[in-house]
């Protein structure tokens, strides 16, 4: 799996690991959709996603944020996540999935930016993501 | 605890030495027994980073149920000068509000004992708990959810779902000052409206409690508490309107923090000074989602109330169910103190801790200018629960305490400890009935997973902050 759980005393963390920084937002993604049990395997409709920031840290945080929004809000399910365009201070993205109407199985709050940081090394993108459960 | 400098004060109280780019000395409340559960170095180090943070009056504190969290720790306090100091939504969390109220019965455990199954199961069918839950029938929308972020529980008075007496039951009458509907965004909306009302999922819950022992008579019979008696305590906020809030305001003000030269050792102390543009902003936002979780609170008080009518037969005044308190405890408040020989005007964050006025404050209403402000210590769903008041020692915390037993394990490792075992049967065999929305939340929040709340209150009472009136112990719940 490209990422694990770590433990957090009341909340949850996940570190990901990839060999690009776009296949790291992709990740993110995935394991948050995994996390709230709202992944699906079939689902052909499309969702574009945009995100703006200051670094790639926030947008990190602020992509995953808008996945949680319209899985939450929207009903939304992730089949597979796509990275269009990642700059410095813009995410640009499309979701494959689906829409339901049945309720996720966990709750996240929000993707925090406690201790955040993007870590290169080699050929190695990492992040520690904690998230408030 | 590489880094950081400890020096135990006294029995209740544990100093971080000020070091490094900490502009003051952190103060942690902890007996020996809580002593030994601040193993990771990273909560200290939170307790620390908050002593960072610009403007900050007096200690960064941590109250005995301390846990880690992100940016501030669970268990914080701290206050900022109005003029020189920041607000911070990470200081405050993403549960705007989040809180426990303690509604009151006449009734005895005797009485409610042989129908208590049947209670139970009206409950959790008439309050919608768990993942995502929402609630059509108190659903509002348009300029009259606007009022629910304006009035709170004010709210809920004037639409007659509650009587009034329940009013002066909250800090500030249930209503925080300064809300700002037009600064709540459009999806903190969206995520709010359909749950008011909900008690949610995790560590929310619902519980019928019987007070086990009176620890101070005198207060208790000004609490309205006695021996054998039911009562019913609620913890839930302000669900995804809150989460909402924060999250719009964090990402903000990691941009304002870098304009105002802030310098943050965790991003997610991101900030703005008090009187700001931004820090304005967000404090009429979160003042909203306070204002939605007040709402809330009362919604399900209701929801209770009628659910006792229809198992019981009869109304609920009949049944002496009376609000005691409903504190609040992850707020940001401008509060006035008494600070090096002055009355200033502060910014307290409390993320994970009550407020605690002690007898004769004049921010008391007449029931509780006597006894002080009724502190209600929820503990783990298997051992027991406190009520205490706040005391005159409560000074030195501005006026804070503890919010519950604090978590001890991480979620995996509750999950780990309860697989293969029989939750609902364990809790059965102390005559604890439940009702989970999720297997995966009993298993997370099985008893061993928090402190002993014993020695949460015994730290809190002991360093003269709150007196002990009251120990409940639960009988039946409800968990999201």
């Amino acid at each position: 799996m490209p990422y694990t759980l770590i433990d957090h005393t009341a909340d949850m963390g996940v570190k990901i690991s990839s060999p690009t920084i776009e296949m790291l937002f992709k990740e993110a993604a995935h394991a948050l959709a995994d996390i709230l049990g709202g992944r699906c395997a079939q689902g052909t409709e499309e969702m574009r996603v945009q995100a703006r920031g200051i670094d790639r840290e926030d947008l990190l945080v602020r992509w995953l944020q808008e996945i949680l929004y319209l899985m939450e809000v929207r009903g939304w399910r992730l089949r597979d996540a796509h990275v269009e365009e990642l700059g410095e201070t813009e995410v640009k993205g499309v979701l494959q999935g689906a829409c339901v109407q049945e309720p996720l199985t966990a709750e996240i709050k929000a993707v925090t930016y406690h201790n955040l940081k993007i870590v290169h090394t080699g050929d190695v993108f990492e992040v520690t993501i904690i998230l408030d459960m | 605890m590489a880094g950081l400098k400890l020096r135990r004060i006294d029995p209740y109280r544990i100093e971080i030495e000020k070091t490094g780019a900490m502009r003051t000395s952190g103060l942690v409340y902890a007996n020996a027994a809580i002593e030994r559960t601040l193993e990771q170095e990273t909560v200290l180090q939170q307790v620390a980073n908050v002593a960072t943070l610009p403007g900050i009056i007096g200690p960064s504190m941590a109250m005995p149920d301390i846990h880690w969290g992100y940016g501030f720790p669970i268990g914080g306090v701290a206050a900022f000068s109005k003029e020189e100091g920041i607000i911070s939504p990470g200081g405050v969390g993403y549960d705007i509000n989040c809180g426990v109220c303690c509604l009151l019965t006449g009734l005895t455990i005797n009485e409610v004992r042989p129908l208590q199954e049947r209670l139970l199961a009206s409950l959790y069918n008439h309050v919608p708990s768990g993942v995502g839950s929402s609630n059509k029938d108190l659903a509002v929308g348009g300029k009259e959810f606007d009022q629910v972020l304006e009035k709170g529980a004010l709210w809920a008075v004037k639409k007659g779902y509650v009587p009034t007496e329940d009013l002066e039951a909250h800090d500030d009458n249930g209503c925080m000052e300064g809300a700002d509907p037009d600064a709540v965004s459009k999806k903190a909306m969206e995520r709010g409206r359909p749950q008011l009302g909900t008690l949610g999922s995790g560590n929310h819950f619902l519980e019928l409690d019987v007070v086990d022992r009176v620890l101070d008579s005198e207060k208790a019979a000004h609490f309205g508490l006695f021996e054998g008696q039911v009562v019913v305590q609620v913890h839930t906020g302000s669900r995804g309107l809150g989460h909402q809030v924060c999250d719009d305001y964090v990402h903000d003000m990691v941009a304002s923090s870098m304009r105002h030269g802030i310098s943050l050792p965790d991003r997610q102390l991101a900030c703005a000074p008090v009187t700001s543009r931004e820090g304005q902003a967000y404090y009429g936002a979160m003042a909203a989602a306070a204002n939605f979780a007040f709402a809330n609170r009362e919604l399900i008080i209701y929801l209770i109330r009628q659910t006792f009518e229809q198992v019981l037969g009869g109304s609920f005044e009949r049944f002496g169910m009376r609000l005691l308190y409903d504190c609040c405890h992850n707020i940001a408040k401008m509060e006035r103190i008494a600070w090096e020989g002055s009355s200033r005007e502060v910014c307290v964050h409390r993320k994970g801790a009550t407020r605690a006025l002690p007898p004769g404050d004049k921010r008391l209403p007449q029931r509780f200018r006597k006894s002080g402000q009724p502190v209600l210590v929820p503990g783990d769903m298997g051992r027991m629960s406190f009520i205490l008041s706040g005391a005159q020692g409560s000074w030195e915390t501005f006026n804070s305490a503890c919010h519950g037993a604090g978590r001890l394990l991480s979620r995996h490792e509750a999950k780990k400890r309860s697989k293969g075992r029989q939750i609902l049967e364990e809790l059965r065999s102390k005559d604890i009935h439940a009702m989970a929305a999720s297997r995966a939340t009993l298993a997370e929040e099985i008893p061993e997973a928090y402190k002993d709340v014993a020695d949460v209150v015994e730290t809190i009472t002991g360093a003269g902050i709150t007196t002990a009136v009251a120990r409940l112990k639960p009988f039946a719940m409800v968990k999201g």
